[in-house]
C-alpha cells in the first residue's frame, strides 16, 4: 500500500514504512524481539556496516530511524529531495538485506537494559510502563515492547533475522511518502523499496494475547525514593479505535480530559492547583486498548487527587456530558482537525497510521463529519457502554513511606507496593 | 492608517515575511502562507527571566501563567473557552530572553485572536485567589520538571554554577522559595512595566490577507500607549578561569553528567562555527563523542550536544548518561581526550560539510509548520533584534570553514571554561536484618 502527499513547500521529503506486526506479536517470554530486529536492521545493511551507513546518511544531511509500536515496526526517513534516491537505496537495503552482524547483536543486547534504566529514572515513563503491564494482565499491549532483563536474555540473532524475513514482504508494508516529490516519482521510489522483497502474501498478524478479565478496582504504588510528586495513571481496558462508538467517545474524551476546558483540567489543576496538567484518552491502536487518565499531583495531595479523579470518572460514566458540553466539544473537534492535516507530512502519517490499524482510508481525517450526526444522548449512551470506573486500575509512582497509607484509603482498591526497578 | 514597511525577507519557499510598526512601537511580522486554512498568531515580549531580580525569580514565568486569566472583558476561564470553541489552541513559553504567547486558530477566527491578545496586553485583572491557584500550579510544575526530574535538576545546577553574576544563573521557573514569595503588588508592577506595545512583536503566519491583518491590529492596538521601559542593562559575566564541578546523589541507576563550556551569544561571530562543532561532537549518529563514548568504549548509553540560543554569552552543553559499570570520571576522561584531538587536529572538510548538510535539513525542518515558522521569526526578532537573521544564520552556517571550526575549538573547548554537574546513584540502604 502506498500513500503519497506531494508538497513543494520545502526541499524536504519524508517517508514512513510501516511493517505490520509490531511488539504485540513478540513471542511470549521474548518481549523486545521486534524492537531488536528493527534496531539491528538499522545497524548495517547491504554492503555497509553501521558506521558506513551512519557516515553516508549524515553526509547527505539525512536520517533514517527505526521504531516499534505495539502494531508495527517503522522505518522513517527524512532527506533533502536532491539526495532522495540515495537515501531510498539505503532504506531498501535495510528492508531487503540487513546484515545482522553478530557484534551488533551482542552490543544491542548490552545496550537495551540501559534503556530500561533510563525509563526507570523517568517517573512519567515508569508510570506508563507499569500501567501498561498491570491494566489488563495478559493483553497483547500489556507486554513491554522494550523487553525485560529476562526476555532480552532470550533474544536470539537467528530468531530476529527470521522474524525480519517473515514479516518484511512487499505485501506487508504500508509506505508513505510526503514532501518535495510528485506522485510518479514517489511510486517509483516505493517500487525500489520493495523490488527485492518476497512477493508472498503478508503473514497474519498474531497478537499474542490472552486477557484475564480484570474486575474491581486495584492500585499499585511503584515505590521510588524522595519523590515530591506522584505520577498517576488511572484506567481500564477500553474499546478499539474504529468501533461504532469511536466518534461518540472522541467527544466524551474531549469533554472529560481532552481540552484545557475539560472537567479533569478544571477540577484538578484550575480549581485546586493539584497538578500541572490532567487529561484522559483512549489509546489509538489496532486492537482494543486502554482508556486512561493521567496527572502528576504533589505527593501530599496524591490520594485526594486519585479520589477526586475516580469520583469524576464515575459520575461521567454514569451520566455523561451535558448538552452544552457536547456542543462545545463538537465545535472544538471539528475546528481542530485542520491543524492535524495542515502539512503533507501530517496527512501522510495519519493515513499510514489508519492503514496500520486496518481502518478505511481517510478514517481519522473524516471523523469530524460524524460529530454533527451524534446527539448528546448518543454520547451519554456511549459513556455508559464504554467507561468502567469500577474496574479502574490506579498506578502511582511515588514514595511509599509518605504516600502509602493515604493511597490505600482513597477508594482506588486494594493497594500493592512494588519497587520501582522490579519491572 | 498607513503602515510603514520596515523590512522583508523570504520565510521558506513562496512565503515572504514583512515587518511593520505602529507609532506606539508595536512591531508586526506578517507572513502569508495559504497552504491550510489556519493561522499562527504569536505575541513576543522582550522580557524573560534575565529581567528578574534576586529574590523574585520565576516572576516572568508565573506571570505567563496569569495571562490566561480574567480580564476586564473576560471572566475567568473565558480566554481558553473562546479559543477552544473554535478548535484552536493556546499556549505560551518563557525563557531567559523572552516570553511568547501563541494562538493556533482557524483562519476565520483571526479577528478573535487579535481581540483576545490586545485585551490581555492591557486589561488583565490580577486578584489574590487566582494568583494563589496559579502559584500552586507552578510549584507543581517545578516539582515535575526539576525536583523529581534528574535532567531538569542537572540543567538548573549547571546554570547556577556556570554563571556567577549574569541573571542567566537562576532558573526560568524560579527557585521554589521565590515562587512562594512573589507578591501581588510586584506581579502587578511587572505587568505594567513589561507588557506594553513597544516591548512586543506580533508574528502572524498563515492564511490571511496582510492588509486586513494590519487594519485589525491597528484597530485594537493603536490606542495603547507605549510604556517607559526600564533601561536595558547588561550584566557582564566575569571570564571563567577555572573548571567548576558539583556532584550530588539522585535516585538514578547510573551517573548522569552535564557539561557546559562557556560560549558566545547567538549573534556573535563565532556562533555558527560552534554550532557546527556541537554537531560534530554529538549531533548525529556518526558524531565523534557518540562514536567514542557509546560505540567504542560503551561508557555511555546516550550523549547529546546543544549550543543554547541565548542573546548573551551562552553554553555549549554536553549531556551524557553513563552506562552500567562506568562512571562520570571515565566519561570525562574520554571527552577530554576527544577535545584534545579536535584541537590538535582540525576536522576534515568532509566532516564539516556533513555538519553543514545536517544544518541545512534542520533549517528547512524549522519552516515546515506555521507554528514553527512563527516561532523562528519571533525568536530572532525578539532575542536578536531582527527576524531576517533566520535566513542570515542559515547562510552563516553554510559558510563555516575548517579553519573556523579549528579556531573556535581551540578558543572555547578548554577545561578552564567549563562547568560540570554530576548526578550519582544514591547509595542503597542496607537491607533490614530479620530477627531469628
Amino acid at each position: 500500500m502506498i500513500i503519497v502527499e506531494p508538497s513543494p513547500d520545502t526541499p524536504l521529503v519524508w517517508f514512513d514504512i510501516a511493517i505490520r506486526g509490531g511488539a504485540s506479536a513478540d513471542p511470549r517470554g521474548v518481549e523486545g524481539l521486534h524492537r531488536h530486529a528493527a534496531m539491528l536492521a538499522r545497524r548495517g545493511a547491504g554492503s555497509r556496516d553501521r558506521a558506513q551507513l551512519d557516515d553516508v546518511l549524515d553526509g547527505l544531511g539525512a536520517a533514517i530511524d527505526v521504531g516499534v509500536s505495539r502494531d508495527s515496526v517503522s522505518i522513517s526517513g527524512l532527506a533533502l529531495s536532491r539526495h532522495l534516491d540515495e537515501v531510498i537505496a539505503l532504506a531498501a537495503d535495510m528492508l531487503a538485506a540487513p546484515r545482522y552482524d553478530e557484534d551488533e547483536h551482542a552490543r544491542l543486547l548490552r545496550e537495551t537494559p540501559q534503556v530500561l534504566d533510563e525509563v526507570r529514572d523517568d517517573d512519567s515513563a515508569l508510570a506508563t510502563r507499569w500501567f501498561d503491564w498491570v491494566c489488563a494482565p495478559g493483553h497483547a499491549y500489556g507486554r513491554t515492547s522494550l523487553g525485560t532483563e529476562a526476555s532480552l536474555a532470550a533474544i536470539d540473532r537467528t530468531a530476529a533475522a527470521e522474524l525480519w524475513r517473515r514479516e518484511v514482504v512487499a505485501d506487508n508494508l504500508i509506505i508513505g511518502v510526503a514532501g518535495d516529490v510528485d506522485e510518479t516519482r514517489a511510486h517509483a521510489l516505493a517500487a525500489r523499496l520493495t523490488e527485492r522483497l518476497p512477493k508472498t502474501p503478508r503473514p497474519p498478524v498474531v497478537a499474542t494475547s490472552g486477557v484475564v478479565e480484570s474486575r474491581g478496582r486495584r492500585a499499585i504504588l511503584v515505590d521510588k525514593q524522595d519523590r515530591t510528586q506522584a505520577q498517576l495513571r488511572i484506567g481500564h481496558l477500553g474499546m478499539r479505535y474504529g468501533e461504532p462508538d469511536t466518534a461518540a467517545i472522541a467527544i466524551a474524551e474531549a469533554v472529560f480530559g481532552g481540552m484545557f476546558s475539560s472537567r479533569l483540567m478544571q477540577e484538578i489543576r484550575v480549581k485546586r492547583g493539584w497538578s500541572y496538567g490532567a487529561g484522559c484518552g483512549l489509546r489509538r491502536s489496532r486492537l482494543p486498548h486502554w482508556f486512561e487518565i493521567w496527572m502528576a499531583a504533589g505527593i501530599d495531595v496524591a490520594a485526594p487527587a486519585v479520589a477526586l479523579a475516580l469520583e469524576l470518572f464515575a459520575d461521567f460514566a454514569a451520566n455523561g456530558p451535558t448538552d452544552d458540553e457536547v456542543d462545545f466539544a463538537r465545535s472544538y473537534l471539528i475546528g481542530s482537525m485542520p491543524f492535524h492535516v495542515a502539512t503533507a507530512r501530517q496527512r501522510m502519517q495519519l493515513a499510514v497510521r489508519d492503514a496500520v490499524f486496518d481502518l478505511p482510508p481517510g478514517f481519522t481525517a473524516n471523523l469530524p463529519a460524524s460529530f454533527p450526526t451524534l446527539s448528546a444522548d448518543d454520547v451519554r449512551a456511549a459513556c455508559r457502554r464504554q467507561l468502567r470506573p469500577d474496574d479502574a486500575v490506579t498506578v502511582a509512582v511515588t514514595t511509599a513511606e509518605t504516600a502509602r497509607d493515604a493511597l490505600a484509603a482513597c477508594g482506588a482498591g486494594a493497594l500493592t507496593v512494588v519497587d520501582h526497578d522490579e519491572y | 492608517m498607513t503602515w510603514q514597511l520596515e523590512a522583508e525577507a523570504p520565510a521558506g519557499r513562496g512565503v515572504v515575511a514583512r515587518r511593520f510598526r505602529l507609532a506606539n512601537g508595536l512591531g508586526v511580522i506578517a507572513a502569508v502562507d495559504k497552504r491550510a486554512p489556519i493561522v499562527a498568531l504569536q505575541t513576543w515580549f522582550r522580557v524573560g527571566s534575565r529581567h528578574e531580580k534576586v529574590g523574585a525569580t520565576g516572576m516572568a514565568h508565573l506571570f505567563e501563567h496569569l495571562m490566561f486569566g480574567q480580564t476586564e472583558e473576560l471572566a475567568p476561564g473565558d480566554f481558553d473557552r473562546l479559543v477552544e470553541r473554535t478548535g484552536g489552541e493556546s499556549n505560551a513559553a518563557t525563557w531567559v530572553d523572552w516570553t511568547y504567547y501563541r494562538l493556533s486558530l482557524p483562519a476565520r477566527d483571526l479577528p478573535l485572536g487579535v481581540r483576545l491578545e490586545a485585551e490581555r496586553m492591557q486589561h488583565l485583572v490580577l486578584e489574590p485567589t487566582p494568583v494563589e491557584a496559579e502559584r500552586d500550579v507552578v510549584t507543581n510544575e517545578r516539582r515535575e520538571r526539576v525536583e523529581d526530574d534528574v535532567d531538569g535538576w542537572l540543567d538548573e545546577q549547571l546554570m547556577a554554577l556556570a554563571f556567577t553574576t549574569h541573571p542567566y544563573r537562576w532558573p526560568t521557573i524560579g527557585w521554589m522559595e521565590d515562587i512562594r514569595a512573589l507578591s501581588l503588588p510586584d506581579i502587578r508592577g511587572f505587568y505594567r512595566t513589561w507588557y506594553a506595545p513597544n516591548n512586543a512583536t506580533i508574528v502572524c503566519v498563515g492564511d490571511f490577507e496582510e492588509s486586513a491583518l494590519l487594519d485589525l491590529i491597528a484597530s485594537h492596538y493603536a490606542h495603547i500607549p507605549a510604556a517607559q521601559l526600564p533601561e536595558a542593562t547588561s550584566t557582564a559575566e566575569p571570564e571563567q578561569t577555572r573548571e567548576r564541578v558539583v556532584r550530588a546523589p539522585k535516585p538514578i541507576a547510573t551517573d548522569r553528567v552535564l557539561v557546559g563550556y562557556k560560549a558566545p551569544g547567538q549573534d556573535e561571530v563565532d556562533w555558527p562555527a560552534l554550532e557546527i562543532v556541537a554537531t560534530l561532537l554529538a549531533g548525529c549518529p556518526s558524531a565523534r563523542l557518540y562514536r567514542k563514548l557509546v560505540i567504542e568504549h560503551e561508557a555511555a548509553s546516550s550523549v547529546d550536544a546543544q549550543l543554547t540560543p541565548f542573546r548573551d554569552p551562552s553554553l555549549l552543553r554536553l549531556a551524557i548518561t553513563t552506562a552500567r559499570g562506568h562512571d562520570a570520571d571515565e566519561v570525562l576522561g574520554i571527552i577530554d581526550a576527544e577535545m584534545a584531538a579536535l584541537i590538535a587536529s582540525p576536522p576534515s572538510k568532509a566532516e564539516v560539510e556533513k555538519a553543514k548538510a545536517l544544518a541545512e535539513t534542520d533549517f528547512w525542518t524549522s519552516l515546515v509548520e506555521i507554528d514553527g515558522k512563527a516561532e523562528a521569526l519571533g525568536h530572532y526578532e525578539t532575542a536578536l533584534g531582527d527576524f531576517r537573521k533566520v535566513n542570515q544564520m542559515a547562510e552563516r552556517l553554510a559558510q563555516v570553514t575548517v579553519e573556523d571550526v579549528a579556531r573556535v575549538a581551540q578558543k572555547y573547548l578548554v577545561k578552564e571554561r567549563r562547568t560540570i554537574v554530576i548526578a550519582e546513584p544514591e547509595a542503597e540502604l542496607p537491607e533490614e536484618e530479620e530477627d531469628e
